[in-house]
């Protein structure tokens, strides 16, 4: 959206005057777009670091470097697949579902010490743009504590 | 969706009772689905998962709601399993015994309330594992140690309540349990120990209180849910030795108990080590597959073949001194001693000083790494343990290990054991790994315990611990004068839990109205 289609689409009826209330519209309504997408931005990005704090609490006592979960994957999936943190081919719900489940030697995670709000942040930050993890300069630093 | 129900309990009186545990916590924290309730089942099993289901699971943040939802399960009759963190992995995780049980995880409960560095010891909630401990430690630089299982995701409180062990010379955790905060099965809060006085001063300090002493009676017991545990650290020493010690052949582990067992019990070593036959580093680091195709046991030239490969001797024992460097010194000389009047080989000696870090210390540090194990086999592995208390003498030992080998080779399971020694006896784990979609495997694995359980009592040998589905089979071997342990545990039973609400058929010992439950 920009102000040339506006102008075109709605020729000023009010002379100088519609023209400044229509231009201080269209700066207030920029404005209140590039806050809704900062919002969100921020938004996410606060999940992504929610969902990375929460990873490295509830997971990390297996899947940082040197885990056993991250064991586990490196024997079954080869060793550039054995980090979560690192993995770009996860799927949201493919990991709240294993959580929840378990696979092979994982056993599966209740809703009492993984409640869904908490899971739905781990799977934002499993699942996170690339673009997100450009500015994420600690990944994959973290052993297992 | 399939229901399921505790034994006596109607759908609707069961909704009823769980409305009111919603009407505590919170909807959010009553879980009753179907998946949930797989997520509280026991996912190790050796194929007998469905034995042990739950109904549901409930989840209080405080002790107020412990006693509210203990109060409404009176009323409705409802079964309450608690579980602290629900890791008790190999002995059946989370699950009940009786299926139709409510599972009371009391995870949410996961404060430190206190940790004393100068008198060395902590109060915590169940829901407290051992690796929000150990950060809690480290991140207020409290030079104060843990003992830490071999899996060390489960809590701390949970653990010295089922008796588990670690390898410090704290390791054995019910002992340094001091002060425990309970809520009765008829929802009464009470204080163990010196905190039964109101403004007690020394309530993790003085273990006995005045009186009868309380605090074992809610360790493997079903006559209360334990809310608070104080329980003793270890102040960090100045300096540890640690000693590798390979032994090449099955047999040595005899004279190696005789070796240690009057140095553990003077005092020369004052942590528990463990004689573990070293197979374990081999089943962590790679798979079966690897090394044998074949049916059956892992044959003995085959083993020795894979152990020469890897450096090994038959058996691999830990054994550290901590202390004073002068004295670790001294003792080391001692057991170094003792050692080469039956063997040639140089035993390595690792040192550690205080500001060092802590990795190869001996300290007691959380890991989960100990799982590895159950990819051995390949498939969805499992583990169940066997866990015989025998003397610390050389007779016990190769007795019950050539015997204990013997029953894993006639059913074809790769003999998996550790002798831990403690002052007087050991404490001898035998795990069994396997697939658990191999169905033929695990029916064989059920039976060889029921045999183990049968040998093991024919010498005398009584279980420190164990799995859900044979807590029967094990009480019923503490058998003197017409099991009169197990009828006093039942009268005193009775007489706190007159509903029969509180983990029923939780160490053989069952309520009143759910006797006929009795496997």
């Amino acid at each position: 959206m920009n102000g040339k289609t506006l102008r075109s689409t709605y020729p000023a009826p009010l002379g100088w005057i519609g023209n400044l209330l229509r231009a201080l519209a269209l700066v207030a309504l920029n404005l209140l777009i590039a806050v809704a997408i900062g919002r969100t931005a921020d938004d996410s990005a606060q999940k992504i670091e929610g969902g990375k704090r929460l990873f490295r609490e509830r997971c990390g006592y297996c899947h940082l470097a040197g885990g056993t979960g991250t064991i586990m994957l490196a024997r079954r999936l080869g060793k550039d697949r054995s980090l979560l943190e690192e993995r770009r081919d996860l799927n949201a719900e493919y990991v709240k579902k294993i959580t929840r489940v378990g696979i092979n030697g994982m056993p599966p995670h209740n809703r009492i010490e993984v409640p869904d709000r908490e899971l739905d942040l781990i799977a934002i930050y499993l699942t996170r743009p690339v673009s997100a993890r450009a500015a994420d300069t600690t990944r994959s630093k973290g052993s297992a504590p | 969706m399939r229901s399921i129900l505790p034994p006596r309990v109607t759908e609707h009186t069961f909704q009823r009772a769980l409305n009111g545990f919603a009407g505590v916590v919170g909807k959010e924290w009553v879980l009753a689905t179907e998946e949930d309730r797989e997520t509280f089942m026991d996912y190790y099993a050796a194929g007998d998962a469905d034995l042990h289901v739950p109904s549901a699971a409930v989840g209080p943040q405080s002790v107020e709601e412990v006693q509210a939802i203990v109060r409404i399960a009176n009323e409705y009759r409802v079964p309450l399993w608690p579980v602290s963190r629900g890791k008790n992995l190999g002995y059946g995780a989370a699950a009940p015994c009786m299926t139709g049980t409510v599972v009371l995880d009391l995870g949410r409960m996961n404060r430190i309330l206190d940790v004393n560095e100068r008198f060395g010891y902590c109060l915590i909630e169940p829901g407290v594992g051992f690796f929000d401990l150990f950060n809690h430690l480290q991140t207020n630089k409290i030079k104060l140690w843990m003992s830490i299982p071999a899996n060390a995701w489960g809590s701390v409180v949970g653990n010295a309540l089922e008796r588990g062990y670690g390898y410090t010379p704290y390791g054995e955790n019910t002992r340094n349990i001091c002060g425990l905060e309970v809520v009765l099965p008829n929802g009464e809060v009470l204080r163990t120990g010196n905190g039964a006085m109101s403004n007690s001063s020394s309530w993790q300090l003085f273990k006995y209180g005045y009186g009868p002493s309380w605090d074992q009676l809610f360790c493997q017991s079903n006559f209360g849910i334990v809310t608070k545990m104080g329980m003793w650290l270890m102040p960090e020493p100045e300096a540890t030795l640690g000693l590798n010690i390979q032994l090449p052949h099955p047999d040595d582990v005899g004279w190696a108990v005789d070796e240690l067992a009057p140095l553990r019990l003077k005092g020369v070593i004052e942590q528990s080590p463990s004689i573990g036959n070293s197979l374990r580093f081999v089943a962590s680091a790679t798979q079966r597959s690897q090394w044998y195709q074949g049916n059956g046991a892992l044959p003995d030239d085959v083993l020795a073949e894979i152990l020469k490969k890897n450096n090994l001797g038959w058996w691999t024992i830990n054994l550290r001194l901590y202390g004073y460097d002068e004295v670790n010194e001294a003792h080391a000389r001692i057991i170094k001693d003792a050692f080469a009047k039956h063997m040639k080989q140089e035993i390595q000696a690792v040192k550690w000083h205080r500001g060092e870090p802590i990795d190869n210390s001996g300290a007691g540090i959380p890991a989960t790494t100990a799982l590895q194990i159950i990819n051995w086999r390949g498939g969805r592995g499992g583990h169940i343990g066997f866990s015989p208390i025998l003397p610390a003498t050389s007779e016990h030992v190769l007795k019950q290990f050539h015997n204990t080998k013997k029953r894993y080779e006639e059913i074809g399971v790769d003999y998996y054991g550790s002798f831990t020694l403690f002052e007087r006896y050991t404490t001898n784990v035998n795990m069994m790994v396997y697939d658990r979609d191999d169905t033929a495997m695990t029916s064989k694995v059920r039976a060889l315990f029921k045999v183990l359980i049968a040998d093991a009592a024919k010498e005398g040998y009584s279980e420190y611990r164990t799995h859900i589905s044979y807590m029967d089979d094990v009480a019923l071997t503490f058998d003197f004068n017409h099991h009169a342990l197990l009828r006093l545990n039942e009268t005193l039973k009775d007489a706190l839990d007159p509903n029969g609400i509180l983990a029923p058929g939780k160490q053989g010992i069952w309520p009143r109205a759910l006797r006929t439950e009795r496997a």
